[in-house]
């Protein structure tokens, strides 16, 4: 079991070697952005509302717009409590106008969408072993890959109407 | 990665449900092969979310359909799965950074030190960080 290719494997030792490489590489690149956006959306930072801005924040919107207001009457949008930090669109849109944050969701985005195909694609080859089964495997991981990065970026592009 | 011979000896071959969670539960977990198989586990967890999270992501383009996501995601329970979710990524971290630089660039023999380390850093960063998001639940239970 050196590094030979077999029949059932259809990639070249040099493909997986690339694969394997390609895991370690945006792996590292997951630690650093991962960390970031846990900090930037889960901490008590100011790239979160306080319960008073998220006051501010739904009050000022329920006066603009009717649906909000209807929302919150049925408890779809929920006041945070006292000393807890809340994600809101406004904050999210503040701090994607910046370029440079853009960029960073997205590459953070990609690599994800990376790392965890490739680590699905990897987990599913040590259990499928028919040529034909793992080409299906491999197509599935890929396709799924892009379906996820083209929403995504879609996405975070559309926030501070670049669309 | 030495499987327990009495039990695995007894087993049957026949392939059923209840002889894999026997053979399962017949291995005893040594911590390497606990490293590979959480690592497994956790990244395989890890990308079921990731797909969610990122279909959640299309309510960003409505501002009131956005924060109607995020007050769902604010039930207790919720919180809860937010800090074990925490603790997952940072074991899959952790685990895959330490994976990382025995491969790369040493070959250390201190596997199970190492491992524990591992361990550590995760209770240490579950703890850091889930202390300030359940702090305000916890403060509405007390009195």
């Amino acid at each position: 079991m050196k590094n030979v290719w077999k029949p059932g494997d259809a990639r070249p030792s040099r493909t997986r070697a690339f694969g394997w490489l390609a895991q370690r590489f945006t792996g590292a690149g997951l630690v650093l952005f991962l960390a970031m956006h846990f900090w930037v959306q889960h901490m008590p930072t100011g790239f979160l509302a306080t319960a008073e801005e998220y006051l501010d924040i739904t009050s000022e919107l329920a006066a603009a717009e009717p649906g909000f207001a209807e929302a919150i009457a049925e408890g779809k949008i929920k006041q945070a409590l006292p000393g807890e930090h809340v994600i809101t669109f406004r904050k999210v849109q503040q701090r994607l106008a910046n370029p440079l944050w853009k960029f960073i969701d997205v590459m953070l985005l990609l690599f994800a969408v990376m790392h965890g195909m490739n680590g699905l694609n990897n987990v599913l080859e040590d259990y499928v072993h028919q040529p034909m089964h793992r080409v299906i495997v491999r197509v599935s991981c890929w396709t799924a890959a892009l379906l996820l990065s083209a929403q995504g970026v879609v996405s975070i592009l559309a926030v501070g109407n670049w669309f | 990665m030495q499987g327990n011979s009495k039990s695995s000896d007894s087993l049957k071959d026949s392939p059923s449900f209840w002889n894999f969670l026997a053979t399962v539960f017949s291995y005893r977990l040594w911590p390497g092969m606990a490293a590979w198989l959480l690592h497994r586990l956790t990244g395989l967890f890890l990308v079921l979310y990731l797909a969610l999270h990122i279909m959640g992501l299309r309510s960003l383009a409505d501002p009131a359909s956005f924060e109607i996501y995020v007050t769902t995601y604010r039930n207790p329970l919720f919180k809860v799965a937010e800090v074990l979710l925490l603790g997952t990524v940072a074991f899959h971290a952790f685990n895959g950074t330490r994976i990382m630089l025995q491969d790369l660039f040493f070959r250390s023999e201190m596997h199970k030190p190492l491992f524990y380390a591992v361990v550590g850093l995760t209770a240490a960063v579950t703890l850091a960080g889930g202390f300030p998001i359940l702090a305000p639940y916890i403060a509405q239970l007390l009195p």
